[in-house]
C-alpha cells in the first residue's frame, strides 16, 4: 500500500509541470493569436489610411514631426525593461531643436593627395609637395564648427590635421577661429580672430575647395605653402550703391614668415581689398578685385604685396554648373632685403646692404565643365621668387570627377621648368629639381554640414 | 560730344534718383525663390518691392552665391526664406551683404515654412548614403496650391510686423488672392478628378505635395537616390516598372536632363513632361496661379 502511495505521489509530481506547461502553451498560443489579430487590424487600418487622398483645402497648421524623433517615454516616467532594450533613434544634428541639442553645425572635409615624380626631384625636395614626393598622404582633414553665437554674431572654428612630413606623425593645429559681428551700422561687418585672409581670390579658399590639386605657384612662392593665415581683425564695408563693391581693411600680427614675419602689433600687417562684380545677363558674370598687404619682415624690412584678381563664369541658363570658368591672380612684391656684399672679392661677405627686390608672378586657369560630374581644365603659372633671383613656369592640365556632390577625385599632370638662376635653391643632395614632371592625384570628401561656396 | 555725354549722365543720375525715391516708399523684400516672390507680391501689392535670389529655371537646392545676390540683400527690409534646408545657401549671401535687418535671428528674417504640414519627414536614421536627403522633410511645399493660405498668412504677418499700419491692406490683398486661387482650385480639381489614383514617375522627388493634392502617386524616380545620377541598371528597372504598371508620364524639372527623361519615356512608351518647379520655370508660368495652371494642365493632358 505504501508502495502504491509512493508511486502515486511520484506520478503526481512528474505530471504537474507537464500539465502546467500544456496550460502555459495554450495560453501563449491564445496570446499570439490575439496579437496577430491586433497586428492585422492595425495593418488594415494603415493601408486604408494610405490609400485615402489628402483632405482638400488648406492643410491644417499642425506641428511637424521631428525627423528621427524618439518615441515619448511612457506615462508615469518609469521605463520598463522592454523600453530600455528597444533600439534608440541615433543622434542627429537635424532633429527638432530641443534641450541638449547642438545649436551649431559641424562638418568634416577630408583631402588626400598623392604625387609621383622623378627620383632626382624627390632627392632635391623640389616637388610641389616639398619633402612629400612620391607619397600619398592626408594633406588636410578639417573639422569645421560654425553657427550663430547670438543674434549679433556668428563664429567659425576649424581644426586641421594633416601629415606634414613622411612618417607616422600627424600634426593637428587650429586653422581658423573667428567671430563675425553681423549687426554693425552703415553696412559694415567685423571679423576678429585667426582667419584665412581675404587677400585675392584663392587665399581664402581651403585646400579641398580649390579647383586644382595644389595652390598656384605664385601664391606659394610669395605667401607660403599654406597661404596667408593671420590673427587680427578685418572690417568690411558694402556701401548702399546700385552696383556691388566690397571694401576691406585689416590689421594683423604679421606672422606669415614667407612674406612678413615681424609678428607684433607695434609693427602690424595692414591689409586691404576692393572687390566688385558685374553680371552680363544671367549667363555671364565677372568678379574683379585688388588687394594690398603691407608689413615688416622678421629682419625689420618693409614688405608690401599688391594683388589683382579676376574670375569669369559662363553658366548657360538652367545649367546646374558653369560651363566655363576663368580664374587668375597676379602678385607684385615690393620688398627690402638684406644682401651680403663681397667688397674685395675674397668670397667672404664684408657688409650687409639693404636692397630693393621688386618681384612678381601670376597664374591663370581655365576650366570647362560640359557634364555635371566631369570637369577638365588647365592652369598656367609664371612666378619669380620674393628675394632670390630666377623664375619658374608651370603648366597643369587636370580632370575632376564628382560621383556625388560630396565626393570628388582629381587627376593632374604638372610640368615645372625653373630658370638656370634657381640652380642654388633647387640643387640639393647632388640632385636637380629644375625640371619637374609630376602626376598628382587628389581625393576629397565632405561629411556633414558644409557652407555654400562663394563665387 | 562732351555736351551729349553730360546730358546722358544727367539723365542717368535723374533716373537713378527717381527710381531710388519711388523704391524708398516701399517695403524692400527679397525672397529666396520665385514662388515666395510671387506670393509676397500678391499679399504686399503696391506696398512692396520684391526681388528673388533664385530664378525659376534654376535648381533651388544649389545656387551659386554671386555678389549680385548680396547686392539684392544689401538694402532688404525683409528676407522670405523657404526653410526646411532648401535655401540654406542664402546664409552665405546674407553674411556677404552686411545688412543687419536680415541676419539670422533678426525680425526681418522670415521662415515661411512655419505651420506647414511637412511631407516625407524621415522617421528613421538618414545619412548621405541615401543621397541628398532633406532631414527636415520635403521642402517643396509651395508646389501645392493648398499650402498657399498658410504661406500667405506667414507673409502677411511678416509684412504687418514691419508696417503694422498696412495690416488691413495686406489682409485684403491676401483674401482677394485666395478668392482667385479658390476659383482656380475648383477648376484644377475638376480637371484632375478623373485621373485620381494615376501613377507617375518623377525625375527628382520634389513633386509629392502637388501629386498628393490631386490624388496621384509617385511610382518611382529617375534619380537613383535624391541628387545622385541614375545608373543604367536603375533606369532599366524604372523602364520595366513603367511598362509593367503602364505609367504614362515622367515629370521633369526645367533644370534637369530632359534628354535622358525623354529617352527613358520613349523606351517605356510614355511622355516626359516639363513642369514648372518654381514660378518662371517654364514659359507663361509667370505668376503663382499661372505656374500651377501650367502644371495641372500639362499633367492632365499627358495622363489622358
Amino acid at each position: 500500500m505504501r508502495v502504491l502511495a509512493l508511486i502515486f505521489i511520484a506520478l503526481c509530481t512528474a505530471l504537474t509541470p507537464a500539465i502546467a506547461a500544456a496550460q502555459d502553451a495554450a495560453e501563449l498560443r491564445r496570446q499570439i493569436e490575439q496579437l496577430q489579430k491586433q497586428l492585422q487590424s492595425v495593418t488594415d487600418r494603415l493601408q486604408r489610411l494610405e490609400s485615402q487622398p489628402p483632405p482638400p483645402g488648406p492643410a491644417p497648421a499642425t506641428p511637424t514631426v521631428a525627423p528621427g524623433a524618439a518615441a515619448p517615454p511612457p506615462a508615469g516616467g518609469s521605463l520598463s525593461a522592454i523600453d530600455l532594450a528597444r533600439p534608440r533613434q541615433p543622434f542627429s544634428l537635424y532633429q527638432q531643436r530641443g534641450s541638449g541639442q547642438l545649436l551649431f553645425d559641424m562638418g568634416i572635409a577630408g583631402d588626400f593627395v598623392g604625387n609621383i615624380t622623378q627620383r632626382n626631384v624627390a632627392r632635391a625636395g623640389g616637388g610641389t609637395f616639398a619633402g612629400q614626393e612620391n607619397r600619398f598622404f592626408p594633406r588636410e582633414v578639417e573639422l569645421s564648427l560654425f553657427g550663430q553665437i547670438d543674434p549679433y554674431a556668428s563664429a567659425v572654428v576649424r581644426i586641421e590635421a594633416g601629415e606634414e612630413a613622411p612618417g607616422q606623425e600627424t600634426g593637428v593645429h587650429l586653422a581658423e577661429a573667428y567671430l563675425t559681428l553681423l549687426t554693425l551700422p552703415f553696412g559694415t561687418q567685423a571679423r576678429l580672430g585667426q582667419m584665412r585672409n581675404r587677400f585675392g581670390w584663392s587665399n581664402e579658399v581651403h585646400e579641398h575647395d580649390l579647383p586644382w590639386v595644389d595652390r598656384p605657384n605664385v601664391m606659394r612662392n610669395f605667401l607660403g605653402a599654406e597661404g596667408m593665415q593671420e590673427k587680427g581683425v578685418e572690417l568690411t564695408l558694402v556701401p548702399d550703391l546700385p552696383f556691388y563693391i566690397e571694401a576691406l581693411a585689416g590689421i594683423f600680427n604679421g606672422d606669415n614668415e614667407t612674406a612678413f614675419g615681424r609678428g607684433t602689433l607695434q609693427h602690424p600687417l595692414a591689409t586691404g581689398r576692393l572687390r566688385t562684380f558685374f553680371e552680363l545677363g544671367d549667363e555671364h558674370a565677372i568678379q574683379l578685385g585688388m588687394s594690398v598687404a603691407s608689413g615688416q619682415t622678421g629682419d625689420r624690412n618693409r614688405s608690401t604685396i599688391l594683388g589683382g584678381e579676376w574670375r569669369y563664369k559662363y553658366r548657360p541658363d538652367g545649367w546646374l554648373h558653369p560651363l566655363i570658368t576663368l580664374t587668375g591672380e597676379a602678385l607684385y612684391s615690393l620688398r627690402k632685403a638684406d644682401v651680403g656684399v663681397d667688397l674685395d672679392g675674397d668670397g667672404a661677405i664684408d657688409q650687409v646692404d639693404k636692397r630693393q627686390r621688386n618681384h612678381w608672378g601670376w597664374y591663370t586657369g581655365l576650366e570647362v565643365q560640359p557634364f555635371r560630374r566631369w570637369a577638365g581644365g588647365v592652369r598656367y603659372d609664371w612666378s619669380q621668387y620674393p628675394i632670390n633671383p630666377g623664375w619658374e613656369w608651370a603648366i597643369e592640365p587636370y580632370v575632376s570627377f564628382w560621383p556625388s556632390e560630396f565626393l570628388r577625385f582629381r587627376l593632374a599632370y604638372k610640368h615645372t621648368d625653373r630658370s638656370p638662376q634657381t640652380r642654388d635653391a633647387f640643387n640639393l643632395n647632388d640632385s636637380s629639381a629644375r625640371k619637374v614632371d609630376e602626376l598628382l592625384f587628389q581625393a576629397s570628401f565632405i561629411l556633414g554640414a558644409h557652407p555654400a561656396h562663394p563665387f | 560730344m562732351l555736351r551729349a555725354l553730360r546730358t546722358l549722365l544727367a539723365f542717368a543720375v535723374i533716373g537713378l534718383l527717381v527710381t531710388a525715391a519711388s523704391a524708398a516708399d516701399k517695403i524692400r523684400v527679397v525672397a529666396t525663390i520665385p514662388d515666395l516672390k510671387a506670393l509676397t507680391e500678391e499679399v504686399g501689392g503696391k506696398l512692396v518691392d520684391v526681388e528673388s535670389l533664385a530664378r525659376g529655371t534654376q535648381n533651388a537646392h544649389e545656387l551659386e552665391i554671386r555678389p549680385s545676390l548680396m547686392l539684392k540683400l544689401r538694402r532688404a527690409d525683409l528676407l522670405m526664406e523657404n526653410g526646411l534646408e532648401l535655401d540654406s545657401w542664402a546664409e552665405v549671401a546674407v553674411q556677404g551683404a552686411n545688412n543687419p535687418n536680415i541676419v539670422r535671428g533678426a525680425p526681418g528674417r522670415v521662415d515661411v515654412s512655419h505651420g506647414i504640414q511637412v511631407l516625407e519627414v524621415p522617421s528613421t536614421r538618414v545619412d548621405r548614403s541615401m543621397g541628398d536627403v532633406h532631414p527636415l522633410g520635403n521642402p517643396h511645399y509651395s508646389l501645392d496650391p493648398g499650402m498657399a493660405p498658410i504661406i500667405t498668412q506667414n507673409i502677411a504677418d511678416a509684412l504687418a510686423r514691419f508696417a503694422s499700419e498696412h495690416r488691413a491692406e495686406f489682409e485684403k490683398n491676401r483674401q482677394a488672392f485666395l478668392a482667385r486661387l479658390n476659383e482656380a482650385m475648383a477648376r484644377w480639381t475638376r480637371a484632375m478628378e478623373p485621373l485620381r489614383g494615376a501613377k507617375v514617375v518623377v525625375y527628382h522627388p520634389q513633386w509629392i505635395y502637388l501629386l498628393s493634392r490631386f490624388g496621384l502617386s509617385q511610382a518611382a524616380a529617375l534619380e537613383d537616390r535624391p541628387g545622385i545620377p541614375a545608373s543604367p541598371a536603375h533606369l532599366t528597372r524604372v523602364i520595366r516598372q513603367m511598362k509593367d504598371e503602364q505609367i504614362k508620364v515622367i515629370i521633369v524639372e526645367p533644370w534637369n536632363d530632359l534628354k535622358l527623361a525623354t529617352r527613358v519615356a520613349d523606351e517605356a512608351g510614355a511622355k516626359a513632361v516639363v513642369l514648372a518647379s518654381m514660378v518662371g520655370g517654364v514659359k507663361g508660368a509667370d505668376s503663382y496661379i499661372a505656374a500651377i495652371d501650367h502644371n495641372v494642365n500639362a499633367l492632365a493632358q499627358a495622363l489622358r
